[in-house]
């Protein structure tokens, strides 16, 4: 479970103090096990702060962030090995084979022996990397990039998993795969956190969508419930009317 | 334990799978034996041969005699010069005038004026004038003594004192300066070779994209910078390493007893050298690590990460120029270890005391430079300057 609870972030320019940045004004959400949780908002909405506060890369000013009841601030490492990460910007080993990659992954997450290597084994099957297992990253095209990153973030079976708009670039194949792989994780009970720019695939895959608007919450519910609440029929069109008017329908 | 032997394992996969870097990074070992050993071939035909020299006489017809005596001292007509070495001795330009009235100043015994003209502050000219000097005093010398002989008068009263010169130098201080180059060029070689490991693991990978991941794993900011510092110094010793081996192998391609010179790199020498800069490594690579951190792109960290590459090369030859060398200068890491690398080329007494402080001088530093850096990765501002 991820628990994020009235996070407040400045960035302060030294040197022109007017040009201080607003990235978070008071977020809180909740991201429950056995459940997708789609965060939707606008760029600049203060979505990528928000989630590397979550990682304990950034310190909030006000506010904490708790994943499966350990603080990221106060256990750092703790919290990191309840995660699964897959980041805005990634990038990979290019030296590296794509196996050598989740290898070292699995490794850094504790994993050791015969559990490791049926770990690494499982995830490039689940995510039909066989064939690209034992070669070097240099060439691999997006999409391949996306999986091998998505492995070595699924291989060690985290409890909470944070996706950031890891749809882009992928071919529809792909994007089946990666939905699957979700919704089984989400059958075993895991909790799973996902930003997503396209509507469709969050109208479809997510238990709870989450509006993030101007670094607060604008809405939350399912994807029917804010519908209802904006009074569209369609997810993208309560989107827009829900950031726009933040005052007005505002949790 | 097992995430160290991770991260480590993967900077070493890392490193040696980027052969052209590798090469480039070693290219300081290769080429330091050459170096060695075209340097060492050139100081010994300066110091066994005396080569030819041409100079361009006024008035040669003048003084067969002379002409002959220097000629016979390989000090030539410049009209004799072969042809590849004429523009060499045409821009050395050294001219001895003799005067017309020569022959007729001779026979009569007056005291005659030859001109030497060069450039004095050349250091290509100095030689040759020196042994022009000599072989015209040698010259004249002969006509006194027997000008002296002829009237009935020992010449050894002529020299009344004579100083007899001992020269108690070793055979090698006369090697001192290839062995001094050698004490420079390992620890350029300690500080370049891991410099490209050192840049491509922390800038490199910050600029693609994969800092941040790391960063988000449940793994300390200590051992990811342990992982990295170790991944830089191995590939860092290994150029120490080859430039030890590479040295004592060339060096018994060139004979350097035409000199009276011995110049042997045992095996316990080596690995004392070995031993002594393998925290210099240390310390060059957490330095590479350090700056490279902190620079905003990858090519600001080329270039002043290439700049610390100045520091080792410039402490050693301050340090063999100063004459009074204050103390704290053997415990500080560098000119420490430049110092006693020194005397163990020239066969000094090593001063253990200084090993061992300047040793613990260097790895103190490179704790507080790894424990730093480790905090500073911790900071949000490392986290900003990854988008």
């Amino acid at each position: 479970m991820i628990e994020v609870n009235n996070l407040h972030k400045s960035f302060i320019d030294k040197k022109d103090k007017k040009n201080t940045v607003k990235a978070l004004d008071g977020l809180s959400f909740t991201a429950r096990d056995g459940e997708i949780t789609g965060i939707l908002g606008p760029n600049g909405a203060g979505k990528t702060t928000c989630l590397r506060t979550l990682y304990g890369l950034l310190s909030a000013d006000e506010g904490f962030a708790t994943i499966d009841g350990i603080s990221v601030t106060e256990d750092p490492l703790g919290a990191r090995s309840k995660l699964g990460i897959f980041p805005d910007k990634f990038g990979l080993y290019e030296r590296l084979t794509a196996y050598e990659q989740i290898d070292y992954f699995a490794s850094l997450h504790g994993m050791t022996g015969k559990s490791k290597k049926e770990a690494i084994e499982q995830v490039i099957q689940d995510l039909e990397l066989g064939d690209l297992a034992h070669r070097k990253t240099v060439g691999f095209s997006q999409g391949q990039r996306m999986k091998v990153t998505l492995a070595q973030s699924l291989v060690h079976q985290p409890q909470n998993f944070v996706l950031d708009e890891p749809t882009r670039g992928l071919d529809v194949m792909s994007t089946r795969i990666l939905r699957n792989h979700l919704a089984k994780f989400k059958a075993k009970g895991h909790c799973i956190l996902f930003s997503s720019h396209v509507m469709q695939e969050v109208a479809a895959l997510c238990d709870r969508v989450i509006i993030v608007a101007n670094g607060k919450l604008a809405a939350q519910g399912t994807p029917q419930e804010l519908c209802d609440l904006a009074g569209e029929t369609h997810l993208e069109e309560a989107f827009v009317k829900l950031i726009g008017s933040d005052e007005g329908v505002a949790a | 334990m097992n995430q160290l032997k991770a991260l480590v394992l993967k900077e070493y996969r890392e490193a040696f799978r980027d052969k052209r870097a590798l090469m480039v990074a070693l290219m300081m070992a290769f080429m330091a034996p050459i170096m060695i050993m075209v340097m060492s071939k050139i100081m010994i035909e300066k110091l066994v041969d005396e080569p030819p020299i041409y100079i361009k006489f006024t008035g040669a017809e003048y003084a067969p005699k002379l002409i002959l005596h220097l000629a016979e001292k390989n000090l030539l007509n410049f009209v004799d010069v072969p042809e590849g070495d004429r523009v060499a001795w045409e821009q050395r330009n050294i001219t001895v005038k003799i005067p017309e009235d020569y022959a007729t100043n001779m026979a009569q015994g007056k005291s005659i004026k030859l001109h030497l003209q060069a450039d004095f502050t050349d250091k290509a000219v100095k030689p040759p004038i020196r042994r022009i000097n000599s072989a015209v005093r040698e010259f004249s010398l002969s006509i006194g003594y027997k000008r002296l002989l002829l009237r009935g008068v020992d010449i050894r009263l002529l020299n009344p004192v004579k100083l007899v010169e001992q020269d108690t130098a070793k055979p090698d201080a006369t090697f001192m300066l290839i062995s001094m180059m050698l004490g420079i060029y390992l620890m350029l070689a300690a500080f370049m070779s891991g410099l490209s490991v050192a840049i491509d693991s922390s800038a490199g990978e910050r600029e693609r994209n994969v800092l941040e991941m790391l960063l988000c794993q449940p793994v300390s900011t200590l051992k990811i910078v342990l992982a990295k510092l170790i991944g830089a110094s191995t590939i860092a010793f290994i150029g120490v390493v080859l430039v030890l081996v590479l040295t004592s192998l060339s060096v018994g391609f060139v004979d350097l007893t035409k000199i009276g010179a011995t110049f042997s790199l045992d095996m316990s020498t080596a690995i004392f050298l070995m031993l002594l800069l393998l925290p210099i490594c240390f310390l060059a690579s957490a330095c590479q690590l350090f700056v490279a951190f902190q620079t905003k792109s990858f090519k600001e960290a080329q270039s002043t990460v290439g700049m610390l590459i100045g520091i080792p090369a410039f402490i050693p030859f301050v340090v063999s120029m100063m004459d009074d060398r204050p103390e704290w200068l053997d415990w500080l890491p560098i000119s420490g270890q430049s110092m006693i690398i020194e005397s163990v080329f020239k066969g000094v007494e090593v001063n253990w005391l200084a090993v061992g402080a300047t040793s613990t001088v260097t790895i103190v530093l490179t704790v507080a430079l790894v424990l730093g850096l480790a905090k500073k990765l911790k900071s949000e501002k490392v986290v900003m300057a990854l988008s």
